[in-house]
C-alpha cells in the first residue's frame, strides 16, 4: 500500500489501565527518553475520599494530530507531519524557540536540556517502518492500547472505531486529535 | 508548578521590540508632519531616529541567545513559513532593523558622520563607499518605514495571539493592544528622553506633541483592553476561565494595579490635566518637567508589565483542567 494512503491513530481503552505505567518505561527504554522528560504518561481522575474512592486512569501522549497547531507555529519547518499523519521533530533543523510546546493544546512536547532541541513522541516510528507496533502498544499487559491504520478497514482501530463509542480529548482545539478513547 | 516555557527574555524581547516600533513611528511622524516644508518637530525626529534602533536590535540579540541552540539562529531564515508568526516576525523585524539604522544614520550631521567614517581604515574602500549623505531622503525612509513599524507592533501580539493552544492569548484583540502599548512606549520613551536632558531642555511644543501622541495611544490601549476583558468575560469557557488568571488569579494584583492603575490610567490622568489648560481654557502649554518624567516613566513600565503578564499568564491558560494549569 501506498504511504500516502496510510493515517496511523491509537485507539484507547482507559477503563483497562491499570496504572502500571509499563508503556511509559517502555517508551523511554525503546527511545532512550533522557531522565526527567516523559512522552507518555498516565492522567488520574480522583473522586471522592477513601474509603468512597474512585480513580480513573487515562494513558496519554502526543495526539498525533490531523492539524498540528505545533507544526504550524514553528519557524524553520523543524516540526513536521509525515504524510501518514505522525508528527515528528527534525532535532538537526531545530533551534529551541519552544514555540511548538507553547502551541500545544495538550502539553505532549518537553525540552531536552543537552541538545536545546524539542523532543516528543514519535509513535515509534522507526518500529512502524518496519511493521512493528509501537513499544508502549506492545508492552501493555491489559491491552489498552490498539494501534493501526484508520484507512484500512479491516485494521483492529477501524472495527473497534465502527462498533464502539469514543471520544477524542478537547476536539474544540480544532487539532484534529487522533488518540480516540473508547468510553 | 507547570513550567513556563518562555520567560523574562522573552518579555523584554517584546516590549524592546515594541519600543523600537513606537520610538520609529513617532520620530517618523514628527519629520512627515511639516510647517512651511519643514519637519514641524526636528529634534523628536532626530532624537526618535537615533534611538530607535537599538532596543530592537538588544531585543533580538536576547532572543537569540534565549534559543536552545542560539548558533542555529540563521535557521530562521533559510526558511518563510508563512503559517508561523515567528517566521514572518524575524524576517519583518530584521527588515524593520536594518531599516531604522539606515534612518538613523540619514540623521547623522555631516560632521558626525565625517567622524565615524574618519575611524574606518582608509583601505577599507566598500566601507567608505557608504559614506553618502542620505538626508534628502529622509521622508522616503520615514515612509517605508511606517507600515514596518507598525507590523513589528502587531507581531509582537500576534506572536502570542495566533496561539490558538492558549485561551488568554488566542483573540483577535492582542495585537491592536500590544500596538497601541508599543507607540505609546515609543512617545513615552522620547518624552523621558527630552525631560532628562537637563543641558537642552525640551521644546515646550515638543513635548505638546509627545504628551498628545502618548495620551491618543493610551487612550486606544483602554479601548482594547475594555472590550478584551467583556469579550473574554462572554466568550466560551476557556477563554472566561483563563480570565480568572486576572480576575482573581495570580495575576489579579499585578494587571489592575501596577499595570492597569499605575501603568495607564496615572500616567493618562497627569497627562490629561497637563493639557487641559491649553485645551479648556486655551492658554499655552506648559509642561511640568517633573510630572513629565513621572508619566513617561510609568507608561515604560505599563508596556512593560503588559508582556510581563500576557507572557506568563497565558503559558497558564489552557483548554484543559479548567482553563487553567496549576
Ligand atoms: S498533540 Fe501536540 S505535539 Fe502532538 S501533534 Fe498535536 S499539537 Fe503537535
Ligand atoms: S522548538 Fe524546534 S521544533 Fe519547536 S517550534 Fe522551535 S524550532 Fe520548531
Amino acid at each position: 500500500m501506498d504511504i500516502r494512503k496510510r493515517r496511523y491513530a491509537l485507539v484507547i481503552d482507559s477503563r483497562k489501565c491499570i496504572n502500571c505505567k509499563a508503556c511509559a518505561v517502555a517508551c523511554k527504554a525503546e527511545n532512550e527518553v533522557a531522565v526527567g522528560n516523559t512522552r507518555n504518561w498516565i492522567n488520574e481522575d480522583r473522586q471522592g475520599e477513601y474509603p468512597k474512592l474512585r480513580i480513573d486512569f487515562e494513558p496519554e501522549q502526543c495526539h498525533h494530530c490531523e492539524h498540528p497547531s505545533c507544526v504550524r507555529v514553528c519557524p524553520t519547518g523543524a516540526s513536521w507531519q509525515r504524510k501518514d499523519g505522525i508528527v515528528l521533530v527534525a532535532a538537526d533543523d531545530c533551534i529551541g524557540c519552544r514555540y511548538c510546546m507553547i502551541a500545544c493544546p495538550y502539553d505532549a512536547r518537553y525540552f531536552q536540556e543537552e541538545t536545546g532541541t524539542v523532543g516528543k513522541c514519535t509513535l515509534c516510528s522507526h518500529r512502524i517502518d518496519k511493521g512493528n507496533i509501537p513499544a508502549c502498544v506492545e508492552t501493555c499487559p491489559s491491552k489498552v492500547r490498539v494501534f493501526g491504520d484508520l484507512e484500512d478497514p479491516t485494521s483492529r482501530i477501524h472495527e473497534l472505531l465502527a462498533t464502539r463509542r469514543y471520544h477524542v480529548k478537547e476536539p474544540q482545539t480544532g487539532n484534529g486529535p487522533q488518540l480516540y478513547y473508547l468510553l | 508548578m507547570h513550567e513556563f516555557n518562555w520567560g523574562l527574555l522573552i518579555v523584554v524581547y517584546l516590549f524592546l521590540g515594541g519600543l523600537s516600533a513606537g520610538l520609529f513611528f513617532a520620530a517618523g511622524l514628527a519629520n512627515y508632519l511639516e510647517v512651511d516644508g519643514r519637519p514641524a518637530y526636528p529634534r523628536i525626529a532626530q532624537v526618535g531616529a537615533w534611538l530607535a534602533p537599538w532596543p530592537v536590535a538588544l531585543g533580538s540579540g536576547l532572543l537569540i541567545l534565549d534559543l536552545g541552540n542560539w548558533y542555529r539562529f540563521y535557521k530562521l531564515f533559510m526558511h518563510f513559513r508563512w503559517e508561523s508568526p515567528m517566521s514572518i516576525g524575524s524576517w519583518l523585524l530584521t527588515l524593520f532593523t536594518v531599516l531604522a539604522f539606515v534612518y538613523a544614520f540619514a540623521w547623522l550631521p555631516e560632521a558626525g558622520r565625517q567622524k565615524l567614517f574618519s575611524k574606518v581604515p582608509p583601505a577599507w574602500k566598500l566601507v567608505h563607499r557608504l559614506n553618502v549623505d542620505l538626508s534628502a531622503h529622509r521622508k522616503t525612509l520615514a515612509m517605508i518605514g511606517f507600515p514596518l513599524s507598525i507590523g513589528v507592533g502587531i507581531y509582537t501580539g500576534v506572536l502570542l495571539g495566533a496561539v490558538s493552544a492558549r485561551p488568554f492569548w488566542n483573540t483577535n484583540l492582542v495585537a491592536q493592544m500590544f500596538l497601541f502599548s508599543a507607540l505609546s512606549s515609543g512617545a513615552a520613551a522620547l518624552l523621558l528622553v527630552l525631560a532628562l536632558d537637563k543641558k537642552r531642555p525640551a521644546d515646550q511644543r515638543d513635548l505638546k506633541f509627545l504628551v498628545w501622541m502618548d495620551v491618543i495611544f493610551i487612550s486606544l490601549e483602554l479601548f482594547i483592553i475594555l472590550p478584551y476583558l467583556i469579550h473574554g468575560q462572554l466568550s466560551v469557557l476557556a477563554v472566561k476561565q483563563a480570565l480568572t488568571l486576572i480576575l482573581g488569579g495570580p495575576y489579579t494584583l499585578v494587571f489592575w494595579v501596577f499595570f492597569l492603575g499605575l501603568g495607564l490610567l496615572v500616567p493618562l490622568g497627569i497627562e490629561i490635566s497637563e493639557l487641559a489648560p491649553s485645551l479648556l481654557k486655551g492658554q499655552p502649554f506648559h509642561g511640568d518637567r517633573r510630572l513629565a518624567l513621572t508619566a513617561s516613566g510609568l507608561v515604560l513600565m505599563g508596556g512593560f508589565l503588559l508582556r510581563y503578564i500576557f507572557v506568563y499568564a497565558g503559558q497558564l491558560s489552557s483548554f484543559r483542567q479548567a482553563g487553567v494549569l496549576q
